[in-house]
């Protein structure tokens, strides 16, 4: 896949990580200031419109750049081509779940209308 | 002063073994060549490379105190005793302090060191002007040594498929060169996901080199040329 290769993943991780700061960064501030984080205040963030939607940018974020980590170090370090393309793809869809269950999560609550 | 070196002759030897030696320097002896030019006078059997002795031809480069470096550049005093010298790192060893060299320059003859240019020649020279010039300096001193490619762990782990540091290096000095025309054609090779995207910017080669250069700093500028050309 040309989109994982050379200067395109490279490009990719570092935009990812600067997403991730940044989204980390913004996290903080939101749970620093205010009120106190009870269940109410964190559903409330957690269910708005942009709550949800960062959330899953988020997540989205972390399941690409955590893929082209892994795959950096299996590119070191496995050799053996069949083990480096089974690693790669348990890992991959272990992260592509964990997004799809995000995005289903926030999908079902907005379907809800909860 | 004392020695542990590095021994393994193929002949004879099934594995390598570590040789301690004393040795007493003489006056002029300065360097750590200066010390394995007198121990060769003691021991003949003992294999290594040096040309030069002043820094510029880059054949005794060894690992020294778990350190790459010259020989000829490495002052006798303040070498932590015994001093352990071994072959580079990652290299395959030839004999004894000796490495076979040939996948290194393999992968500097692949990014083509030399200049490109198809335009046609002026009937002098193609100029350049002193900040093009300036653009060279930091890249074009690299004597080829191995120091930096032997000492980087990327290198270690994919010698066959990661050009290292030291080819890394020369390939940015042709890049940066104001009279080379194929700039594009060696991004385009540069990109791979082996060939340059190997580096993890763990940054040994600047740490090692003993011109004082910065490779990561060249492979820095490669991938910063390569998202300029494809954006």
């Amino acid at each position: 896949m040309r989109l994982f290769l050379g200067q395109r993943a490279w490009v990719l991780q570092r935009v990812t990580a600067l997403v991730l700061l940044f989204l980390l960064a913004l996290g903080a501030a939101t749970l620093l200031t205010g009120p106190p984080l009870d269940y109410e205040r964190w559903h409330a963030l957690a269910t708005s419109t942009h709550g949800a939607v960062l959330i899953v940018v988020f997540f989205a974020a972390l399941g690409l750049h955590g893929w082209i980590g892994v795959r950096d170090i299996a590119l070191d370090y496995i050799h053996a081509p069949m083990l480096r393309l089974a690693l790669l793809a348990v890992v991959g869809v272990l992260l592509f779940a964990i997004v799809i269950r995000v995005v289903l999560t926030m999908a079902a609550h907005f379907a809800g209308g909860a | 002063m004392r020695l542990s070196i590095y021994r393994f002759n193929p002949e004879t030897d099934l594995k390598p073994r570590m040789q301690d030696y004393e040795l007493a320097p003489e006056a002029g002896d300065k360097k750590l060549l200066d010390a394995l030019m007198r121990l060769k006078t003691i021991d003949d059997s003992l294999s290594f490379r040096r040309s030069c002795r002043e820094g510029v031809c880059g054949s005794d480069a060894m690992n020294i105190n778990g350190r790459n470096g010259l020989a000829c550049l490495t002052p006798l005093v303040g070498l932590k005793e015994p001093v352990v010298l071994r072959p580079l790192p990652g290299f395959p060893v030839i004999r004894d302090l000796i490495v076979d060299m040939t996948q290194f320059f393999a992968h500097y003859h692949s990014i083509k060191p030399y200049l490109i240019n198809d335009t046609v020649p002026p009937e002098r020279e193609r100029l350049q002007s002193p900040a093009e010039r300036e653009k060279l300096n930091g890249l074009y001193e690299c004597i080829l040594c191995a120091c930096c490619s032997s000492f980087c762990p990327s290198f270690w782990w994919n010698p066959d498929k990661f050009i290292g540091p030291a080819g890394l290096l020369q390939a940015y000095r042709f890049i940066s060169d104001s009279r080379d025309t194929a700039t594009a054609e060696r991004l385009a090779y540069l990109d791979d996901v082996y060939r340059l995207f190997r580096c993890r910017t763990i940054m040994n080669c600047t740490e090692v080199c003993p011109k004082g250069l910065s490779p990561s700093h060249a492979i820095e500028r490669i991938r910063q040329a390569l998202v300029r050309e494809s954006s």
